[in-house]
């Protein structure tokens, strides 16, 4: 994990209102770090106390809870998700050296976000269109049929941070 | 409910239902290996261990947390289930260090034993090792998860019994493991170092630091941990004569296998360089070594002296909560049967006397009403003027739980942030001093909303019509404009107190050690025969401070109390002890702790005999103490090591520390139990008992016990509600439950909820105001105990972990103080009082209201007492330690180079 120069500010009112919505409702948890994480990018670690106090659980808890769900991230993230599959299909078809071209392009390595926060790189183990294999995922674009050309396309433009 | 039959190997047992299959074969003598079940914690099937098969089906079953069904055919060690058992516990050797021959666990480590048991040697599988080291800088607890097999049960322990949450899993799948908050070493986490994890931990995943390589202890011996008043069983090992650790004990009624830092890392005060080790006598104003025999002929002959020419009542005796009840009950016995005086006190005086004469007043019962489970079981707990995370820490753990698993609700009564206010339903942040207006505004709202228990109220009690008439002042704006508290919140608050079924309410040093400390007691006895819970149901459960502050007080350690609380004026309660011990008894109420004090500035005592207790460290005013006992033609101090009383005595007779004499602490609860002989004493030190009998003996005064036992057995004939009691064998841990419960007419509990003495009584009690000049002492300061400390840091100064993870002391200040005063965090400061003035450092702490400091005292380099005046609860005459103004100035570095403080 890259160590960001700065920490994005989070706005803590905004969370404690979240906080409060759900306060004492032990079955908001999780909700409620998905709305947190919807606003914030992430959960900052720092609101995992309020958190937990709301709901009655512990610190520790609440944190085990995140890190159980890959969904939820304590770290902040790039403003574009990039996964790249490496699936079975994907792997045979050549998944390996799209995943080295982006992080090439990217200048990161996965589960790493560039300086600038343009981008985060994931992997992921299938998306479900293997006849489209190799593919990758932007956000909520899927692209598949993945060759270098096609890499370069989507992030030839990037200058890195 | 109707009992279920399984064959069990080929054996019909039956249980009811709801009993785990591991359950019932653990009863019916059958056993089942498994690494991660603990009777006291919830099973969650973790390390799977237990398997067995069941005969229908072939179903391989992890029997803790498989229920038995009718028509079960169990087998625990069929082919299948050894097969599998052993690849199970292969794969966890597989990554696990074969480091055994250097893990200082040896064969106390259960994975090992296991292995051994199967047959297990080297493992076939591919080794996967973790390797998580942990740098961890506490003295306490050392952390390697290379060996942990995630068996959870440090998790378990820290959220089911401690219930303080420091740590969970973090991550998923391979990467699994225990950790805190953030993946943090243990002392920047929630962690409070109680030493449970390290007890129960299988493996050597989590030891104990600063220990390792000790060896193994030889023997074991169960005792009773001598800190604080809750009581909980300590396991001591012992090798080669000294105590190697403590350990908590998973059967203890009071703990339930829990401990706290200072009886888990507290003990090696015990093996002190700084012990006294023979008995010294002043000549010309130093000391020198004596013999026992020197040492009792010469106390003898002074205390004779003194007694022909200035009377018995020159004479006064110190007991100490500390010590057994049998010392205690010896020490009085000589102060009234040999000396002839009763001028005898116990420094719980300066503690818990409030609640002595609050209870007595009010319900006819001087302390706790129920036991801990009642406690764990109520659906309302009341916290008020008691931190008991630091100061009772087994009882915190039993409020968390009630909270956490019972659903019970909480409110905290208290200026302080606690770590207990996460748990509060609500805390009411009253002003300090105000506790009598609060509790009698809540008792007005429940009876103005008629939510009072008022079948209980006429039948079990009187004098409620005038109580009630007394708190017709006491309006909601009234209580609001003198606590602070929002009326709002206040009337939250009585209305769960007044439609619970069950309320306990819990309350310490803050309401007892207050100026108006009895007045308060007694609101909340109001309070809780109000709502029907004194005896039955909920109850009122009175912290103490020391170990055996019941105990003491109840072996009549007291000025106006044969044991018992038989009153000394009283010609048949003197006649049944004359009676006894063929001597006569003096009928006149003895002096209190600080009267003695006073008395002996005076020069009206002339001999004093002080029983394991600095007086100097734990009384205000420490320089009027000193010139009390210096005034003394003769003081007589037995003690484990040289405090400031001991330097001003003129005989020293060295004592033995818990761990090396017999006999029993009372807990709060009024539990008492056995303290076991668990290593020889101290080089020529001995048990304060054998030192009264022989300086009893000395004095031409006989008493004849053979052992502490014998002393048990006249306590149990004397004093009615010892009667039966007493641990009947060395190997019980205490009494029965069901004898603490009060079922059994005539001991010391309520009978069924009747009062002792037929009726409770409502006593009217009215708001005075603190007494205290403001003049240029802008802050309150509060004081209490701390974490890693405790009483006047005798004991906890000297074990060495304890005193290098807290050694200074440090004064709370809340954040918006601090920035108007420009202090941070380790500023040197000066606090000044109208009567004293000492050094500390600042921490900022947002715990704090406006206006209030927090500083623990146990810290002998900044003795807090100091600071404190004499003003004295009329009724109780225990000292006001709890609050005085202050001011505060910063230390310069000019100020420290010219050697000022």
């Amino acid at each position: 994990m890259t160590k960001l120069k700065e920490t994005p500010k989070i706005n803590l009112k905004e969370i404690d209102k979240i906080v409060e919505s759900r306060r004492n409702k032990k079955w908001g948890l999780i909700p409620m770090l998905q709305e947190i994480q919807e606003r914030a990018g992430y959960i900052p670690p720092e609101v995992i106390p309020r958190v937990a106090y709301a709901v009655g659980l512990f610190p520790s808890q609440v944190q085990a809870v995140i890190t159980f769900y890959s969904q939820l991230y304590t770290h902040p993230r790039g403003k574009n998700i990039v996964r790249v599959c490496r699936g079975t299909a994907c792997h045979v078809r050549g998944g390996k050296t799209i995943l080295k071209l982006v992080k090439q392009h990217l200048g990161i390595e996965e589960d790493e976000t560039t300086d600038d926060m343009e981008y985060t790189l994931e992997t992921v183990a299938c998306i479900g269109v293997c006849a489209l294999a190799p593919n990758l995922v932007v956000n909520n674009n899927i692209h598949g049929n993945m060759n270098p050309k096609k890499v370069a396309a989507i992030f030839g433009n990037y200058k890195g941070s | 409910m109707e009992a279920i039959t399984i064959v069990l190997n080929g054996v019909e047992v039956s249980g009811y239902p709801g009993t785990t299959i591991l359950e019932l074969a653990r009863e019916s003598g059958v056993y089942i290996p498994t690494l991660c079940n603990d009777p006291n914690l919830v099973s969650i099937g973790a390390c799977r261990l237990c398997i067995v098969e069941d005969e229908r089906n072939g179903a391989l079953l992890a029997s803790c947390v498989t229920p038995i069904s009718p028509g079960m055919i169990i087998n625990t060690n069929s082919p299948r289930v050894l097969e599998h058992r052993k690849k199970i516990l292969k794969l966890m050797l597989a990554s696990h260090p074969d480091s055994c021959l250097v893990c200082d666990k040896g064969n106390r480590c259960q994975l090992r034993k296991l292995a051994a048991e199967m047959g297990i040697g080297l493992v076939e599988f591919q080794r996967i090792p973790q390797s998580d080291t942990i740098e961890e800088v506490n003295p306490f607890i050392e952390r390697d998860l290379s060996k942990c097999i995630m068996c959870g049960k440090c998790i378990r322990a820290d959220q089911e019994l401690v219930v303080e949450g420091a740590i969970d899993y973090i991550h998923r799948g391979a990467s699994v493991k225990a950790a805190t908050l953030n993946d943090l070493p243990l002392e920047k986490s929630e962690c409070t170092f109680c030493g449970v994890c390290v007890a129960i931990c299988p493996t050597g995943a989590i030891m104990e630091k600063d220990r390792a390589y000790t060896g193994t202890a030889t023997t074991m011996v169960t005792s009773v941990c001598p800190y604080c008043g809750c009581g909980c069983a300590i396991t001591l090992g012992v090798k080669d004569g000294k105590i190697i650790y403590t350990r908590p004990v998973p059967e203890s009624p009071v703990s339930r296998g829990t401990l706290c830092v200072r009886g888990s890392y507290g003990y090696d005060f015990i093996h002190s360089k700084e012990r006294l080790n023979k008995p010294l006598v002043k000549v010309n104003g130093d000391f020198q070594e004596a013999t026992w025999e020197e040492a009792l002929a010469l106390a003898a002959e002074n205390f004779k002296r003194i007694k022909e020419i200035y009377g018995p009542d020159a004479l006064a005796v110190f007991g100490s909560p500390k010590c057994t009840n049998e010392e205690n009950y010896l020490l009085q016995r000589f102060a009234r049967g040999v000396l002839g005086t009763n001028n005898i006190d116990n420094s719980n005086r300066l503690y818990c006397a409030a609640s002595l004469t609050g209870l007595g007043v009010t319900v006819g019962y001087a302390g706790t009403t129920g036991s801990i489970n009642y406690l764990e079981r109520s659906q309302i707990i009341l916290v008020i003027g008691a931190n008991p995370e630091i100061s009772a820490p087994a009882v915190a753990y039993a409020i968390k739980r009630a909270v956490k698993f019972n659903g019970a609700k909480l409110i905290i009564i208290d200026p302080r942030y606690t770590p207990l206010s996460n748990f509060a339903q609500i805390h009411l942040r009253s002003s300090v001093g105000t506790d009598v207006p609060l509790l009698n505004g809540l008792a007005r709202i429940i009876i103005n909303e008629k939510k009072l228990d008022e079948e209980f109220v006429t039948r079990m009690t009187d004098n409620f019509n005038n109580w009630s008439k007394s708190l017709e002042k006491y309006t909601a704006v009234y209580v609001e404009k003198t606590t602070g508290i929002p009326k709002k919140d206040i009337q939250t608050a009585a209305r769960l107190l007044g439609e619970a079924e069950n309320t306990s309410i819990v309350y310490g040093n803050g309401i007892t050690q207050q100026a108006n400390g009895t007045e308060t007691v007694i609101a909340i006895a109001n309070l809780a025969m109000l709502t029907g819970n004194a005896g039955r149901r909920g109850g009122i459960f009175a912290l103490q401070r020391h170990n055996n502050a019941r105990g003491a007080c109840d072996m009549g350690v007291v000025p106006n109390f044969l044991p018992g609380y038989l009153g000394v004026n009283d010609t048949q309660n003197r006649q049944k002890f004359e009676g006894r011990w063929n001597v006569k008894l003096p009928a006149d109420n003895g002096l209190t702790a600080l009267e003695m004090m006073e008395a002996a500035r005076k020069g009206k005592v002339k001999g004093m005999f002080i029983m394991g207790e600095n007086p100097v460290a734990s009384f205000p005013q420490p320089k009027l103490i000193k010139e009390a006992l210096t005034s003394l033609e003769f003081l007589v101090v037995t003690d484990m090591f040289p405090g400031e009383a001991v330097r001003l005595a003129s005989v020293v007779l060295p004592a033995t520390s818990f761990a090396e004499k017999e006999g029993t602490f009372t807990n709060f609860e009024g539990r008492i139990q056995s303290v076991r002989k668990a290593i020889i004493p101290f080089g020529d030190s001995r048990p304060d008992s054998e030192i009264i009998m022989q300086l009893s003996l000395a004095m031409g005064s006989p008493m004849l016990y053979s052992s502490p036992h014998q002393v048990m057995e006249e306590i149990e004939e004397m004093v009615p509600f010892y009667h039966k009691v007493s641990p009947k064998d060395a190997d019980t841990m205490g009494l029965e439950m069901g004898e603490v419960d009060g079922d059994t007419p005539g001991t010391r509990r309520f009978y069924k909820g009747l009062f002792p003495s037929g009726f409770g009584r409502f006593q009217p009690v009215d708001f005075t105001p603190l007494q205290e000049s403001k003049n240029g002492y802008n802050f309150t300061l509060i004081t209490g105990s701390s974490r890693y400390h405790f009483g006047t840091g005798a004991w906890s100064q000297r074990s060495s972990r304890l005193r290098r993870f807290s050694p200074e002391s440090f004064l709370e200040i809340n954040p918006a103080d601090a920035k108007e005063l420009g202090f941070k965090d380790e500023d040197k400061i000066q606090i000044i009082s109208e009567q004293g003035e000492i050094s500390t450092s600042a921490k900022v702490s947002n715990v704090l209201p406006k206006g209030l400091l927090y500083m623990a005292d146990s810290f002998p380099q900044s003795p807090v007492r100091e600071l404190f005046g004499t003003v004295i609860d009329p009724r109780s005459k225990t000292p006001a330690l709890k609050s005085c103004a202050v001011r505060l100035e910063r230390i310069t570095a000019d100020d420290q180079a010219k050697g000022n403080p």
